[in-house]
């Protein structure tokens, strides 16, 4: 199939998975599934599937990384090599080191760092199976595992994403989609405030265009969220 | 992978319980702990695997690539194991390029398929000297509770039974399912304190010795061994884990074939 022959819709407005435009792919949270870590979550994104590890407080080493005023996240983005359709050659890469930036800059922004002078906290996001839209993905299941840690935050940080395909603003583009479409707008909200700490674009959109994609992530992001407290509510009890 | 500081009071503790034949976590010497397996776990693997002892969790995914075959074998495909203990799945475990634990860990699980000829390299033939199907067995820490080894195995094997080549995707006929004889099964041993004991926590590796690794095939032949770490261990001590693992990679074999019935 070749590019612009992809048709996201059919007649009635409905899209090869099932979905309306403004529809999210099912998203089911678990947290605490890695006995060993000090914090964790497990995540399924539609056929997207991650999971998240937090360890730490720990000492800072070497100590050129520490900083004297307050702690680090080191944060690893990776797709395992059976995460794709073809083999991913084990070992870090450029696409992997930037959304490993990004996602460590986004959570970096809730953390309270000042908390834990010259200590790191060591954020590691592993996705099992991918489909489209992993660094979403991983950022939200990490904001699950750093609360499952018991890490301070200001609050945690969703991360969702609407894009264009075939010159329609979808909500959540899948695999086709995302191949096929034109734009991608993923972000990472804070659903108290509706603030932003993560934010990327590619792609073509009319200034209609965006404002509605962003739209659709701002309510998307509260939707993703109940699901997060849920999960967390499943293993704590209590209100959040 | 970093090497924690291990009291001399976790040994201690380890020695005193072995001389009343004893566990930390109450089993007795060559019990398992509580096993999970689930095949089929991994939706763009082409055969998978998820094992779960005790706390430790592991994943095998199987992949295929076309390879050209080696000149001065051109009528064979190929097997390729790689293990993955990457840092999400313990405080221990340190990024990087691999360690040479995790390509010890790889290489042992290889060598036991690989030596027990449940794969027949001849049938992964496309065209001979010009295309064969490459097996490649990628193995996933997700926790690190002790004995990766026995876990990795399992999935692995349990993985490739269960997988389905891809051959129309690559354009070279129907999918037809991976041919694999027989379930070579891993067992391992750690001395603590003093004796050797079957499927080792992390606690126990730490105030432990040495391993021994025993991959058996069907007709209890054995297809590979390792020794690990340091130690010294008897003829008499190997017989009696030996013996250990002859009924052990029986009970497991059975397990897996359940599996693959239920599917």
């Amino acid at each position: 199939m070749g590019y612009g022959d992809y048709q996201c819709m059919d007649a009635n407005g409905i899209r090869e998975d099932g979905r309306k435009a403004d529809e999210m792919r099912a998203v089911e949270i678990e947290c605490g599934v890695i006995p060993v870590a000090d914090g964790s979550a497990y995540i399924k994104w539609g056929k997207n599937e991650a999971i998240a590890a937090v360890y730490g407080p720990m000492e800072a080493h070497p100590r050129k990384i520490q900083r004297q005023d307050r702690a680090i996240l080191d944060v690893r983005y990776n797709m395992a090599p059976f995460s794709t359709t073809d083999r991913i050659r084990p070992g870090f890469n450029r696409r992997s080191r930037e959304i490993s930036k990004v996602t460590k800059d986004a959570l970096e922004s809730v953390v309270d760092l000042e908390l834990y002078p010259r200590s790191k906290i060591r954020v590691e996001i592993e996705i099992i199976c991918a489909e489209a839209g992993t660094r979403c993905c991983g950022i939200t299941a990490a904001s699950v595992a750093l609360a499952d840690a018991g890490i301070p935050m200001s609050d945690m940080v969703v991360s969702v994403a609407a894009g264009k395909c075939n010159g329609v603003v979808l909500m959540d583009l899948n695999k086709p989609e995302d191949n096929y479409g034109e734009a991608d707008l993923p972000m990472g909200i804070l659903p108290m405030t509706d603030e932003l700490v993560f934010l990327q674009m590619d792609g073509d959109l009319s200034m209609e265009e965006f404002k509605l994609c962003w739209d659709y992530n701002v309510k998307a992001a509260h939707d993703v969220h109940a699901i997060m407290v849920d999960a967390l509510q499943r293993r704590y009890g209590g209100d959040v | 992978m970093a090497t924690p500081i291990i009291p001399s009071l976790l040994r201690e503790n380890l020695a005193a319980l072995a001389a009343d034949d004893a566990r930390l976590d109450g089993r007795s010497q060559f019990d398992g702990r509580d096993l999970e397996i689930e095949v089929d776990c991994l939706a763009n693997a082409e055969g998978s695997c998820r094992v779960r002892m005790g706390d430790t969790i592991v994943l095998a995914g199987v992949k295929f690539q076309i390879m050209t075959p080696y000149p001065d074998r051109p009528t064979q495909g190929g097997l390729m194991t790689s293990a993955e203990v990457r840092p999400v799945c313990g405080p221990n475990w340190e990024p990087g390029p691999p360690s040479p634990e995790s390509i010890e860990l790889g290489r042992v699980v290889d060598r036991g398929i690989r030596e027990s000829g449940c794969i027949n390299t001849e049938e992964l033939c496309i065209l001979p000297g010009e295309k064969a199907w490459q097996v490649i067995l990628d193995l996933f820490a997700i926790s690190d509770d002790g004995n990766l080894f026995d876990a990795f195995a399992l999935a692995a094997i349990a993985a490739l039974r269960t997988a389905t080549v891809p051959a129309e995707r690559f354009d070279v006929g129907e999918d037809y399912k991976l041919e694999v004889k027989g379930a070579p099964i891993m067992c391992s041993y750690h001395k603590v304190g003093g004796r050797f004991v079957y499927d080792a926590t992390h606690r126990e590796e730490l105030g432990g010795d040495e391993r021994i690794h025993i991959t058996l095939g069907n007709e209890g032949h054995v297809h590979s061994l390792q020794k690990g770490l340091r130690g010294i261990f008897t003829a008499a001590e190997f017989d009696e884990i030996m013996d250990a693992a002859q009924s052990r990679c029986a009970e497991l074999r059975a397990i897996v074939a359940e599996q693959e019935a239920s599917l």
